[in-house]
Formats: C-alpha cells, sequence, structure tokens
C-alpha cells in the first residue's frame, strides 16, 4: 500500500492537492494537509508534481517508465551540477 | 587538409556488404539500446504531429486519433484469442499492450468488486502505469488527455471490442505523471 507523508513545516495549505486529486485522498486540517485516506491512492503523482512548497512524499509508488528522459541531457547536467 | 562534407558523406555511406534476396535480417542493428536518438525523434516528430493536428482540426483531432487507434486496436487484436470473460479479456488486452502500455484493475477501498455490472454494461477502473504516449507529451512538454491520448483510448477500445465482441468505450478520469486513472465500460 502506498504511504503518504507530508511536510507539516512545509506545505503552506494552498490545498492544491485537495482539489487535483480524483480519489479525494487529501483533507484540510488546520491549514494543513493532511492524507486521510491513503488506501485510495493510485499512485499518479499529480499531488506530488502540483505540490508548490514540495512538501509531499510517497512510498511504495510502482515507479512508471521514463523513456522521455534524454541521456544527453542527463550528462550535461551531471557535468554543470 | 580537412574533407569536405561531401567528402566525409560519401565515405561514411560506402559499404562493401553484399545483400543477398535471402539475407533476411533477424535482429536490429544497431541493438534496441543505442537506439535512444532513434526513440526520441519519434516521440518528438509524433508529439508535433499531433499538435499541429489539433491546431488545424481543432476538436475533431480527437475523433481523429481515437479512429486511428481504434483500428489499430482491431487490427492487432484479431490474432489474439476471443474471450467472453471480462477478467479473461482484460488478461489477453494485456498481452497486446504489453512493453508500450501497462495497467492494472483498480478500485476505491470502499467498493467491493473491481468488475461492476450496471443498467446491462459492464465497467472497470484500470490504472495505466506505462504508456508511451504519456511520455511522448513529457518529452515535448505537451498537456495529458488530448489528442494524443484519445490514440491509446482508440487502441484499447478497438482492441477490447474485438477480444469481447461487444461494444466498448474508455473515458478518461485523471492523467497524472506517472499513472492515469481511465474507466473501461462494456455494453
Amino acid at each position: 500500500m502506498i504511504q503518504i507523508f507530508v511536510d507539516e513545516n512545509a506545505c503552506n495549505g494552498c490545498g492544491l492537492c485537495v482539489k487535483d486529486c480524483p480519489m479525494k485522498v487529501f483533507e484540510m486540517v488546520s491549514g494543513v494537509s493532511v492524507p486521510r485516506r491513503p488506501e485510495n491512492c493510485m499512485g499518479c503523482l499529480s499531488c506530488h508534481e502540483i505540490c508548490p512548497a514540495q512538501a509531499l512524499e510517497h512510498r511504495g509508488v510502482v515507479p512508471s517508465r521514463r523513456m522521455y528522459i534524454s541521456s544527453k541531457v542527463c550528462s550535461m547536467l551531471n557535468r554543470v551540477i | 587538409m580537412s574533407k569536405s562534407f561531401v567528402e566525409e558523406s560519401k565515405q561514411n555511406f560506402q559499404h562493401d556488404l553484399v545483400f543477398r534476396t535471402e539475407d533476411v535480417p533477424l535482429k536490429c542493428n544497431p541493438p534496441a539500446a543505442e537506439l535512444e536518438q532513434t526513440l526520441h525523434g519519434l516521440m518528438q516528430m509524433n508529439g508535433y504531429i499531433i499538435r499541429s493536428l489539433e491546431e488545424i482540426a481543432g476538436r475533431g483531432a480527437n475523433a481523429v486519433t481515437f479512429r486511428a487507434g481504434k483500428k489499430f486496436g482491431h487490427e492487432v487484436a484479431k490474432y489474439f484469442q476471443k474471450k467472453d470473460d471480462v477478467e479473461e479479456a482484460l488478461r489477453e488486452l494485456s498481452y497486446i499492450l504489453y512493453g508500450q502500455y501497462s495497467f492494472e484493475p483498480w478500485k476505491p477501498s470502499d467498493k467491493d468488486h473491481y468488475i461492476v455490472e450496471e443498467d446491462g454494461s459492464t465497467f472497470i477502473y484500470l490504472v495505466f502505469h506505462d504508456c508511451i504516449v504519456r511520455q511522448t507529451l513529457r518529452r515535448i512538454g505537451q498537456a495529458q488527455s488530448g489528442p494524443l491520448c484519445q490514440t491509446l483510448c482508440g487502441y484499447v477500445v478497438g482492441a477490447i471490442e474485438e477480444i469481447t465482441g461487444r461494444r466498448a468505450k474508455l473515458e478518461i478520469v485523471h492523467t497524472g505523471p506517472n499513472a492515469c486513472l481511465k474507466k473501461l465500460i462494456l455494453k
């Protein structure tokens, strides 16, 4: 099962994850997003991408293949980083 | 003295290989693992074709791409076993989509069954994990659930119609960067 952790110090309470999740996994409690129904999470990671504070962490998600990442660009980034 | 581009090209494309009619190539050359640039070129070209189609044809683009996918689905599924049972049909579908798309049946935790019969039709939610459509859209920075996603919908609908012999529909419920939720309806 997928586990979701919200960094309460980072969450700015914008509620984007609450609006975006089709399975109503999140709820706002005292201005902070709380994963109330993590058992309904299908691991689409929309909330992860949409969160402006990057306050979310998912564990146990099946990662899809990432064929769109160019190894040429990655090698250039690695040199810079 | 450096060679001109024409001289260089001529040298690159010179080969003393004798190709006979019986020489059927049995494997990719170069190996598939080295085809990254080819794959990315194809993904980008495909993405731009779809984007241009949407700009010119507007909402009609969805119908065009759906039909293209559906034809493809019917064509591919012709050679697979026909199944009446929905679960077995989905297994067949997973064989058809192997290597391009992967999916799993899905249900909210408060529901008892994956396959639901309602008003003479059957529906099931599917979570698509691997998807070459999503990969392509992300490669060129285009939004999901547009005409390219309709290609996959058409593909699945065509394949499942061919396997089950029933009319099908695939609705996009939600799209995400890692997985998408779709509702398959069989009539």
